[in-house]
Parts: structure tokens; sequence; C-alpha cells
């Protein structure tokens, strides 16, 4: 079951179209990745998704039904730019923005206060945001977004101006939260922490959504068919051998070791099996591994064109 | 609580509670106070040491008639004038000419420091009735002081307003230097209103997008229940603001002015007020004793302290809203001087129109400028004093929420794109599209 499904949602302003005939669905307990360049449109799809701007064309559908009004209570978003009110205390400004979240007063303090112990944040209460570091200000506004325990919760870079304890931190919770039935959608530069943590991700360029689907997929679509043979033996024996099954890209010795490592690109319509017990023959085989890009190489190529 | 009512709540708790808002509340009708006694006391102050003025008469008219006061106090010495002059213990030496009653300019004043201009005019006004007793002397007239004295007349005009006169009332008498005075009272108090409450909406909309709080709020709010939370919010703390003094304003006048006031005059007062006597029989200025029952008639307060809200409000409403929106489209108040002069201006406009209302407050441009709503509530305050028609202020305050209803929904537009808005300040042709989008 998706909890979020986007169907050809098109969006134009005055100048220029911000999403164009985009689709995606987000599985519930997912965390989805929301991957793309500077203006590629990702705020607008967030703001589309939490109602704030109408998309022209397309529909959202959150469980299964158009989105409404009520859905955005169910919806905890928190911007990549961290908003808070200055002059106003760290816990009447959570009050203020969990009621408006649809919690009442008292709800909203009982689990302020869980929250303020789980952060060890108890002593801020009082204080003035602006008395806040950043990363201090982000732990509150990461609180706010998630206190009415919100089913669909949208992180605009939460990790940016985290340190890597905090980070981690964060990262626990937002597992923790995904465990506890919630489902996060990631907007994201960061390939490093969609590929820790993200399952699903839509990469979204100039208006349009270019790639989507699990990430494990993602990326094998993206291997090329590359394998990385490790060996103990003789290399131009192992090159011949594997010859009629794959193309031989690269050899090199591994470092700290007698061993040699050689890459390989299978050719069409070779099974993995036939590669491997060539090679087998030829020399000792250590290991036959798959090579699988990483999120950064597939976010260049794709965004570059080079699909 | 619907979320306009959290915003407004919001609003309201964090503006009252700063230290800027008690002080201005509680220091403004002190102020205003020491404002209006500032005349009065820097006259007190403004009185010099006593000048000692040798008189030197050769007419021999004037040793009786020219009298000292405060300032001044004449000595007369049998000296001449070069003895008189190289005196340097007196302010000076004042030298009249012997055919001082047919020749006026024949007079010399001598001073050891700078003179002044109340001091001459002073010294003038004392010669010249002299002067002119002297003369009218010469046509030998028998009771002559008598017959002057016949003549003078002094007239105190009392005003009626047929227009306005209650059944079964008694005629009361208006005054227009009262109506004047709180008309201008009145009028400022609205002018500064909308441009000081309204500018601090636009302020406080441009530093929630400037530190994106507004991002995360829109994820909650509507854009318009934002902005109208926002204005209502100011517009409470407003309210909030012109209540505590209008009780401070009403709870002085009515407790302390009596007391203050000598005795007999609040009896006048009284009478004058129960007509069984009128200002001229009671022997006393109209004005002073309009101005003097206003003061202490609690009720008539509260119904100028009504119509003030109502304006201030209705006024405050319309203003705020288009300042909201400039203040959505920019990203620094910098940005904002150019976009809010068309709003600036109306309300100097109508500052400028209200002035013009004291001249004649029934005119027909003080009648369309206090019904046309970018001038109405500022125009309306400054003319209510002098006694309209009320269906003139019911219009009046009808068009002006009528427009508010029309200028929130525009502002709105604006408002709802302007808040994404980052980087380019947009211009008038950009605004415009945006509200017909």
């Amino acid at each position: 079951m998706d909890i979020l499904q986007i169907e050809n949602v098109t969006k134009r302003y005055s100048e220029h179209t911000a999403l164009s005939d985009v689709s995606l669905a987000v599985p519930t307990g997912s965390i989805y990745g929301l991957l793309g360049p500077n203006g590629a449109g990702k705020s607008t799809l967030i703001r589309v998704v939490n109602r704030i701007t109408l998309p022209d064309a397309g529909r959202v559908l959150f469980q299964g039904k158009p989105i409404t009004d009520d859905d955005i209570y169910s919806i905890g978003y928190l911007p990549e730019e961290r908003g808070l009110y200055k002059q106003m205390k760290v816990g009447e400004q959570a009050i203020f923005f969990a009621r408006l979240k649809g919690l009442s007063r008292r709800e909203a303090i009982a689990r302020l206060k869980e929250w303020f112990v789980r952060f060890g944040i108890q002593d801020w209460w009082n204080r003035k945001v602006e008395d806040l570091s950043k990363g201090m200000a982000q732990k509150v506004q990461f609180i706010t977004t998630v206190l009415h325990e919100p089913k669909l919760l949208i992180f605009d870079e939460p990790f940016s101006g985290f340190d890597p304890i905090n980070a981690n931190i964060l990262k626990q919770e937002i597992l923790r939260l995904r465990d506890e039935g919630a489902t996060v959608i990631f907007s994201t530069h960061n390939m490093a922490s969609v590929e820790e943590i993200c399952d699903h991700i839509t990469l979204i360029n100039k208006s349009r959504n270019i790639l989507s689907g699990s990430t494990d997929e993602v990326r094998r679509r993206f291997g090329e068919n590359q394998f990385e043979v490790v060996f103990d033996g003789d290399g131009i024996k192992l090159s011949q051998a594997v010859e009629p099954f794959a193309e031989v890209l690269e050899q090199s010795p591994v470092a700290d070791s007698d061993l040699c490592q050689l890459r390989i690109r299978l050719r069409e319509g070779v099974s993995v099996r036939e590669s491997i017990a060539a090679a087998n023959e030829a020399v000792g085989l250590r290991s036959f591994r798959e090579m699988i890009p990483s999120m950064n190489d597939i976010f260049i190529r794709a965004v570059e064109g080079k699909l | 609580m619907s979320k306009i009512g959290i915003i407004v709540a919001r609003e309201f708790n964090e503006r009252v509670r700063k230290k800027s808002f008690i002080i201005t509340t509680i220091l403004m009708p002190i102020l205003m106070l020491g404002l209006m006694a500032a005349p009065t006391l820097m006259m007190l102050f403004a009185k010099g040491e006593q000048k000692e003025l040798i008189l030197l008469d050769e007419s021999g008219k004037f040793a009786t008639e020219l009298t000292g006061d405060e300032e001044l106090v004449f000595s007369q010495r049998d000296c001449t004038l070069e003895e008189a002059r190289a005196d340097e213990d007196v302010f000076g030496v004042l030298w009249i000419g012997a055919d001082i009653i047919d020749n006026p300019n024949n007079v010399k004043l001598y001073t050891n420091s700078s003179s002044s201009m109340s001091l001459e005019s002073n010294l003038a006004s004392q010669m010249e009735r002299v002067i002119e007793q002297e003369r009218l002397k010469r046509y030998e007239i028998e009771n002559l002081e008598q017959i002057i004295k016949d003549v003078e007349a002094n007239v105190t005009l009392t005003t009626y307003r047929n227009d306005l006169q209650e059944e079964g009332t008694d005629e009361e008498a208006t005054s227009s230097s009262v109506a004047y005075l709180l008309g201008l009272v009145l009028g400022m108090m609205l002018y500064m209103f909308l441009l000081i409450y309204g500018s601090m909406v636009m302020t406080s909309v441009i530093e929630e997008k400037g530190s994106r709080v507004l991002d995360v709020l829109v994820s909650s709010v509507r854009p318009f229940d934002l902005m109208m939370g926002k204005i209502l919010g100011v517009a409470s703390v407003a309210v909030t603001q012109i209540a505590i003094w209008a009780v401070l304003v009403c709870g002085l006048s009515a407790a302390v002015l009596p007391a203050l006031m000598p005795e007999d005059m609040m009896q006048t007062v009284a009478a004058v007020e129960a007509g069984t006597m009128t200002s001229a029989q009671a022997g006393m200025d109209a004005d002073l004793l309009s101005a003097v029952s206003l003061a202490t008639d609690p009720m008539r307060l509260v119904m100028m302290f009504v119509w003030l809200v109502l304006f201030l409000v209705g006024g405050f409403l319309f203003y705020s809203a288009m300042f909201a929106a400039v203040g959505s489209a920019v990203d620094s108040i910098q940005d904002a001087n150019q976009l809010q002069t068309p709003i600036t201006v109306p309300i100097i406009l109508a500052l400028i129109l209200a002035m013009s209302v004291f001249n004649d407050p029934d005119s027909s441009l003080a009648f369309w400028g206090s019904v046309v709503p970018f001038t109405s509530p500022v125009v309306m305050m400054a003319r209510i004093p002098f006694g309209i028609p009320t269906w003139e202020i019911i219009l009046s305050l009808v068009l002006l929420y009528l427009s508010v209803a029309g200028m929130a929904w525009i502002a709105g537009k604006i408002y709802r794109v302007g808040v994404f808005m980052h980087g380019k300040k947009p211009s008038f042709k950009e605004l415009m599209s945006w509200i017909r989008q």
C-alpha cells in the first residue's frame, strides 16, 4: 500500500514550469529519498504535497484518497531553512507549532517533555531561540515536526548543520519513527545518507521525474554489468579465460597482498555463473563481486543525461 | 481554538509582553500631558530676573501711568541722561521726550544688555495707551472715562446646533475650539496608529519570511489565515493599548479633574449642563465651560472612544492588509520602502484632508474625505467632534469595513505568492499579476 501517490502532477509558474507530469508512489513505512539538483522542482513537489500550492494538473492521493486540508495534520514537514521565532522561548514556541498541528495544549506539553528528555535538552525550555546554536535550534525544529506523530514525515536536508554525533542521534530517531510506522520522505543532496537509509528514491531533474525505484534496484540498473574479480595467479591466463564472456577493463594489484584484481564487463546474454566457472578454471578465485555504483555516481550520471 | 485564534493569541502575547509595549503604553499619556503642559511650564521657567529700567520722562505724563510687572520695574531718578546711562547696575534707561504726545516717536530705550521683543512691545503698548488717553483729553469731553467704560464691549459667542438638538433636552452649547482640539488629537492619533501599527505588521511579515518561519507555518496554516491572524493579532494589541489609555484618561478626568477644578466652576458647569443656566449668564468663557464639561463627562468620552476604536480597527485592517502584502513580497525593509509608498501616501493625504476639515467640517471635501475608505478613518475622526449626523458615520463605517474585506482578499493573493518569493524584489506590475493569478 502506498501512503502517498503523485499522479501526473504539473505546476507552472509565470516564467517557468516547476513540475511537468511528475508521478511517483511512496510505499507506506519506507524511507523515500527525493533527489535532484538545486532548482529541479523538489521544493515545489513538497509544497504540493503539503498543500501550500495546488498543482495545475494531476492529483495527489494520500492513503489512497485525494489529499485534503485535514490531511496536513498527518504530515510533518521540516524545511531546509530552520524557521523558528528567534525572540520566542523554546517551550512556548514548540507548544505553538504543536497546537497549529491540532494538538491540545496539555497534550503538546506532555509529549514535548518526553522528547526534551529523550534529546537531553530539558534545560532549554525557557531559553530564547536566538540563544541557541544552529544545531540546537534544529533539534527543536525536529521535535516540533514529529511531535504530532504524523504518518508522513518530510525532511528537507535534515542533517545539515549537525555534528556527526548529533547527526547519528537524528538518524536513529528517524529510523525509530519509521519502525513505529511513519513513512519518511527525504529531500537531500547528501548521497551517502541516501545509500545509508533510503530504501526508495526518485530523482527529479528539470521538473521531470527521471529516475524512480528502490535503492538497490536503481543501483543495480546503473551497474552496467561490471564485476570485480580478485584472484591468486596469472592475470593473462584469467583474461584469456574470461574473454568469451566478458570484456576486460583493467587489471591492478591489490594493495598489501600478493593478490590481483581484474575489472570486467559481462557481454550481453552471458550469465554470471558461466563467467565464474570460466574464471575459476583459470586462477584461484578469491572473490567475484558485482560493482554497484554509488548514489553519487548515479546522481551525476543521471543529471548529466548519461543514462 | 481555530488556527487563526492560535496565531492571534501568539501575536498578542508576544507583543504585549514586550518591554517596549509596556513602556509606551504607560509613558504616552504622561508624555501627552507633558506636551500639553509644556507651554505653561516654559512660560514659568522662561521668566528671567526682574529688570530695572530708569525712567527719564521729560513730558511728565508717564511717571504715574507706567506700571511694572514681574518682568519689569520702573525707577525714577533725578539725573541727566548721561548719568543714567553710566549706571551699569540697571537694565537700561527709557527716555521720553517732552513732545511725546504729538510726536510718538520721540522716545529712546538705552539698554546695558540685549532687550527682548516682549519687553519692547510691552513698553510700546503701555505708552500707546497713555498717549491715546492724553490725546482724548484734549477734546475736553466730560465724563470721558465713564463714557469709554460704557462703550467698551466684549463678545463671547455661544453656538447652538439646531440639527443636533435632541428631542426633549434643553439647549446645549457647543464649542468649535474644543471640537477643533479634539478633532486634531483624534485625527493625529488615527494617523499615527495606522502608520506605526501598519508598518509593524509589515516588519513582522518580513522577519517571518526572512527567518523562514513562514515555510513552517504555511505547512500547517493557509497563507490567508496566517495573514489575517497576524493582522488581527496586531489589531488586538492596538485596541488594548487604546483601551488602556481610554481607561486612564476617562478615569483621570472623571476622578481627578473635578477635584482639581474650583468648586464654583464645577457648579456652574453642572448648572449649564442641567440647562438651568446658560454660559452667558454664568459669565464664563463658553469654550472653557464646554471643555470642562466634556472632560468631566465620562459618557461622552466613552462614546468618542467607541467611534475611535471602530475607525481605528477598520482603518488598521484596511491598511495593514496592504502592509502585509508588501511585507510578503520583499526580503528586507529597505526593499519595502519603495513598494510601501502607495500605502503611506493616502495616509498622509488623509491627514492633510483632516486639517482642511477644521476650516469647514461640513464641506463636500470633508464629507467625501470621511466616506472614501482610503482617507475616511483619519478624516472622520477629525470630523466627529464637530458633531455630524450619525448616518454619515455609519455610512463611512460600512464602506470602510466592506473595503476591508476586498483589500484583505487582494492582499491575500499577493501574500500567498509573495511569501515564497526570495531574492528579486518584485515590481508593481508583478504584484498586479499575482493578484490576477
